[in-house]
């Protein structure tokens, strides 16, 4: 039976580190081999709610190497100030890695990446990959503040350049991290962007203004993480090699695009094929 | 030596379908079933009640879709589904090696279409029984209609029964003012079984952007937050029919769970529970069974509505 041969995506790991670089931001190490062999880069997981009293919350995988594995979380409500406070020798269950990553082929040779906030965690195994791969990569991260900027030196430290904005300007460009990019003109071939939805779509009219093409991870709130529930859809072109397949649309329907789960389809999807 | 007491039966009859597990999955919650076989052991799931299909292809509601709640999540998806020529085509295939059973879901917006997508859905041969999404609160005024116009709710219901032999569950909302009076019609219009309850309305608003959270402005309200609404809506459903009931709304665990069973319910179904976590079905199922050896009780029909004095289903 086919459907059964599937190995169980369902880990019980174990928190192995855990540090706290700015207020609210915490970065948690896990003990969980066969998710850090497994993971690509752009891959999320799903973690179980200590208590069980709420629906599971996605993460992005952000470091992955040997039997350990990391998460970025920002606290932001009620499912993320639990998981904040996982400490070192707690049990944490995850399913995943799932979802589809970055097409890093696709990506070329000359990368920007673009990060908003602890939308970095997702960028970090892309980073390295291209890297070892041989690709130039540079860094532009965007945050409220400066202290808010956390671990940039993990992408130096990697091989990439890097460049950082803050909201407030305590560090680096005051304003959005996107009109760094804009302010250099088209100096990489392609962009990798992960962050709040309004940078995204920022991200999206610039690589278009650019004439470059932009890969970007969608963060939503997801309920299933596996593609059951319909919940995470994003309209995208009918003509997207991403597009899940669906009928013609019923008479008096003036939609023209088709809806796509970010978490089965996506999260990263080529920006110009996304129609929102 | 001890001998070993035998492991409860927890086994569950709902018309002529035969649930080994009382746990359903609920629709729309678990996709065709397979999206989560990489997560859970499907073999040890009761059954899977597919998400629900209509006669033409639905793009569904805009995004934003979800909204997570105190103790719960609102969700207004609006039927997204490729229509049943283009399910039947490439979809039900696919449940033919399901290792528990495949509950078909229907919807619709005429006693019609109800009629005709029952008809072409049951008359495969993987799909076991029938449910009737007479209640789904997301698609406009018209798809919840038949579930508050006993009327209509019978019209649907004979209709979808003069469709197909195969078991008829159909699944009442919660958002009527009085529910016993629907279930008695939709019984007496030939289902075999009822499932109480669909979500409950409700919205939520962004109050800093001024407006509704969910682009279709209001939803469906599941999770824990409306499990006392549910176990009410079935104890009164239990004291108003004699078919089997699959209680649903919150559940989470297995005391959950009895809590339903104890109200009136044969079998129960589980929904964004699993969005809590994989694995509540099993332990469920395996709380269930403890539950039942503790008491020395042998099987899990006999305490089916046994908190319920008014209870009138068969056990």
């Amino acid at each position: 039976m086919p459907v059964l041969e599937t190995p169980p995506l369902v880990h019980e790991t174990v928190v192995s580190d855990r540090r706290e670089p700015f207020s609210d931001i915490v970065i948690i190490g896990l003990y969980a081999p066969k998710i850090a062999r497994e993971a690509r880069p752009g891959q999320f997981v799903m973690a179980v709610t200590p208590s069980g009293e709420r629906v599971a919350t996605a993460l992005g995988i952000y470091e992955a190497a040997g039997d350990r594995i990391s998460l970025m979380l920002v606290v932001v409500g009620p499912r993320t100030r639990e998981l904040a406070l996982l400490e070192r020798g707690d049990r944490l269950v995850l399913a995943g890695p799932l979802g589809n990553g970055f097409q890093l082929q696709a990506l070329g040779k000359n990368v920007a990446l673009i990060a908003g906030g602890v939308g970095l965690a997702s960028l970090l195994l892309p980073a390295q990959r291209l890297l070892a791969d041989g690709a130039r990569v540079h860094l532009y991260y965007g945050a409220r503040t400066a202290g808010a900027l956390v671990d940039a030196e993990l992408f130096e430290a990697a091989g990439a350049g890097v460049s950082l904005a803050t909201d407030d300007g305590s560090r680096g460009h005051h304003g959005y991290v996107t009109e760094l990019l804009a302010r250099e003109g088209r100096t990489h071939e392609t962009i990798a962007a992960c962050g709040p939805s309004p940078m995204l779509r920022a991200v999206g009219t610039l690589a278009r203004t650019l004439g470059v093409r932009a890969q970007v991870s969608l963060e939503e709130t997801f309920a299933c993480g596996v593609g059951a529930c319909w919940g995470c859809v994003v309209p995208l072109e009918r003509s997207s090699a991403q597009a899940p397949a669906f009928p013609p649309v019923a008479p008096g329907e003036t939609r023209d695009y088709v809806h796509a789960r970010i978490c089965k389809e996506g999260p990263v999807f080529w920006s110009d094929e996304l129609r929102w | 030596m001890v001998t070993k007491a035998a492991e409860p039966d927890i086994s569950a009859r709902l018309g002529g379908l035969r649930l080994s597990v009382p746990t359903l999955m609920g629709s729309g919650c678990y996709g065709s079933g397979e999206e989560y076989a990489s997560l859970v052991d499907l073999a040890q799931l009761g059954g899977v009640v597919l998400k629900s299909v209509t006669r033409l292809p639905r793009l569904g509601n805009d995004a934003p879709r979800l909204v997570p709640v105190a103790s719960g999540l609102l969700n207004a998806i609006g039927l997204q589904n490729p229509g049943i020529e283009s399910y039947l085509a490439s979809d039900v295939a696919k449940f033919a090696d399901r290792p528990c059973a495949v509950v078909g879901s229907v919807a619709g917006f005429s006693v019609d279409d109800y009629a005709f997508v029952t008809e072409r859905l049951a008359a495969r041969d993987e799909i076991d029984a029938i449910e009737l999404n007479i209640s789904c609160p997301n698609v406009g005024a018209e798809g919840e209609t038949f579930a508050c116009d006993p009327d209509l709710a019978e019209r649907a219901t004979r209709a979808a029964r003069a469709a197909t032999a195969k078991p008829l569950i159909v699944k009442l909302s919660p958002n009527v003012t009085d529910i016993a009076a629907i279930a008695r019609v939709v019984e007496a219009a030939g289902a075999d079984a009822l499932a109480v309850i669909n979500t409950v309305r409700g919205m939520a608003i962004d109050v800093d952007r001024v407006k509704p959270k969910l682009a279709n402005v209001s939803g469906g309200l599941s999770g824990a937050a409306i499990r006392p609404i549910a176990v009410l809506a079935v104890w009164e459903v239990a004291r108003a029919v004699r078919i089997p009931i699959v209680g649903q709304g919150g559940i989470e665990t297995a005391r959950d769970a009895l809590e339903f069973v104890l109200a009136g319910a044969t079998a129960v179904s589980i929904g964004t529970g699993n969005f809590t976590d994989p694995r509540v079905p099993l332990a469920v199922a395996s709380g269930i069974r403890t539950y039942l050896a503790e008491r020395g009780i042998a099987t899990l029909a006999e305490i089916v509505g046994s908190a319920n004095p008014g209870f009138r289903g068969a056990r």
